[in-house]
């Protein structure tokens, strides 16, 4: 069922999914979004691929508080892009209202289609407190019908511009994360490089020391292991801390992919989604900063007790 | 092999030694025996009589170091805690001795559980601002041990009193002249000790602004970066700025993904 939910209201937060099989729609639902943000006093971007840019620029024409942008330089990766835009709005010396609006990349295999449906999702909840308007569009004569699945599973409302309505096949993030279409990614089938043990916050240097030995055997960067190595640390203390000991390390070395996962014997825990909201002045920031400095952090529970935490980088 | 390479050596000045385990304390206390008498210098060791299991000689026989030829020659002196052994006057007297033997200077270690047998903690707090103002006096570099369990503002005051700096498993902090060293890890295992090292150093420190040297350390986390921040929090509250030179590029990354440059009275040096 769906019902229909009027104008976006302004000072909250949406995130829209307009579905277009020819240029003309999307001109008009794009044009229909930018007028509204700009009537609201806030800052709008439009994105897309170069030549789209240069037909919506042409449509649009030029204001003050509207930006246009390239995909290739606002879309780094999946998990940087969506914290970028959140420091923006958390950041922000002043009220800031932002409209966004164009193609989100995706690539061009099922894997990075569903990292960028897992980002599509998570959208929800990394910018879910901020006056931030997403609208997103997707072409469906030229994309798979997966990632149409995928892009109506992953906002809370369809609009054509004109009109908006809750999108019936909607899930929220926490549950998007178990559905086929997300795709979260398992630890490799190969036997892993180390498998350690720790009891309590003075085994952390001596497994991060094995961590990092072992890491900079493939050809990453030094900067992504060490930051990978700040991860797994954040998600160990994380374990010992909140969870409970033992807290259980297995790392995986690929040639250009680290993959961990840390396990710990505690109750779990109670938000799988635990660090991707902005952190209060004096909350735990760990997980949030650790979900910065890997590509992938998933949390999950175990059946039988404890909490799991997978994170990849590469 | 310990994570202090090649910062270790530095045992100058009224230093605090804070162990998290006993293997951690015998550890380090034989490496501080081994380089003071590699030093030349007089090394004085003060214990409890008849507690077998904290005698030094047992420790440097289990960890290698030729105590018996040492103490044969007069270069390491164990003495038994008593009343005696902690007034100013007797260890300056021991001082002077020592010197006059020719020694250029005196490396002094216990254990802070060893003056607790005999006096009381806020009288040995006493003793320890004395023997802080030996240092700065003589050549001489005190060696103090204390557990790491301690409640947090013991802590704070312990570290008030080490002009030295302190030692942990992971860390090392020393004075500068603009501020401090810190060097080694700061993490969540040691989250408590960075903080009253920090409280300690910039509560006694007089101008407006106190750099932090990070050179030498090679890991911060986020339980680091709280304690960085609450360290400093009241030197901050009341006008001074800390600066943090010399990051090394995974712990810039680290502080500016957390705010700290962001923080009111904070400035991150560009690398």
């Amino acid at each position: 069922m769906t019902s229909d939910v009027g104008h976006i209201r302004s000072g909250s937060y949406s995130h829209d999914l307009l579905l277009h099989d020819h240029d003309g729609d999307m001109v008009e639902g794009i044009r229909a979004f930018v007028e509204q943000g700009l009537a609201s006093g806030g800052h709008v971007i439009v994105h897309s691929t170069e030549s789209r840019v240069a037909m919506l620029r042409q449509a649009l024409g030029s204001h003050p508080r509207l930006e246009y942008g390239l995909d290739s330089d606002l879309y780094l990766s999946p998990s940087s892009t969506l914290f970028a835009y959140q420091r923006k709005m958390a950041e922000s010396a002043e009220p800031l209202e932002l409209w966004a609006t164009g193609t989100v990349p995706l690539g061009d295999d099922d894997e990075s289609h569903a990292a960028w449906a897992r980002y599509e999702s998570l959208v929800n909840e990394v910018l879910g407190a901020y006056a931030f308007h997403g609208l997103c569009t997707y072409d469906t004569s030229a994309l798979p019908a997966r990632v149409i699945a995928a892009a109506k599973a992953t906002h809370p409302c369809v609009s054509t511009g004109a009109h908006r309505a809750t999108s019936p096949d909607y899930q929220h993030p926490a549950d998007f994360l178990g559905n086929p279409l997300a795709r979260v990614p398992e630890p490799p089938q190969a036997p892993p490089a180390v498998t350690l043990v720790l009891q309590d916050l003075h085994d952390l240097r001596g497994v991060r020391h094995r961590v990092a030995e072992t890491a900079c055997s493939g050809a990453l960067p030094r900067s992504a292991v060490e930051d990978f190595v700040t991860a797994t640390n954040e998600a160990l203390v994380n374990g010992l801390v909140h969870g409970r000991a033992p807290v259980d390390l297995t790392l995986w070395v690929e040639p250009s992919k680290l993959t961990c996962r840390i396990t710990d014997a505690g109750d779990g825990i109670p938000n799988t989604l635990s660090g991707y909201r902005y952190p209060n002045a004096s909350g735990p920031r760990g997980l949030w900063a650790a979900r910065q400095l890997c590509d992938d952090l998933f949390v999950s529970n175990l059946p039988d007790g404890g909490c799991s935490v997978l994170l990849a980088t590469g | 092999m310990d994570s202090f390479d090649g910062l270790a050596g530095n045992w100058d000045g009224h230093v605090v030694l804070i162990h998290h385990s006993e293997w951690q304390r015998r550890r380090d206390v034989a490496a501080w025996v081994r380089s003071g008498l590699d030093l030349g210098a007089k090394v004085i060791y003060t214990e409890r009589a008849h507690v077998a299991d904290r005698s030094l000689r047992s420790l440097l026989t289990d960890e290698q170091v030729d105590a018996f030829g040492a103490i044969s020659r007069g270069q390491l002196r164990v003495l038994a805690a008593s009343d005696e052994t902690y007034t100013a006057a007797w260890q300056v007297s021991m001082v002077e001795d020592a010197l006059a033997e020719g020694y250029p200077e005196v490396w002094w270690s216990g254990e802070a559980e060893t003056a607790w047998s005999i006096m009381t903690p806020a009288a040995h707090a006493d003793v320890e601002w004395e023997t802080d103002r030996l240092c700065e006096s003589r050549p001489v570099s005190i060696l103090c041990q204390y557990p790491a369990k301690l409640p947090p503002a013991t802590l704070d005051a312990v570290c008030a009193m080490h002009g030295g700096g302190v030692r942990e498993s992971l860390l090392r902090t020393s004075p500068c002249a603009e501020g401090m060293v810190l060097a080694g890890e700061a993490d969540a295992s040691n989250e408590q000790v960075t903080r009253s090292a920090l409280r300690a150093a910039t509560s006694a420190f007089v101008r407006d602004r106190f750099v932090l040297d990070l050179r030498a350390l090679r890991f911060l986390d986020v339980a680091g970066v709280r304690s960085l921040l609450a360290g400093t929090a009241a030197y901050r509250s009341s006008g001074g700025v800390v600066c943090l030179r010399n990051a090394r590029s995974s712990v810039d990354r680290v502080l500016r993904l957390l705010g700290v440059d962001r923080a009111v009275g904070v400035t991150v040096e560009e690398r």
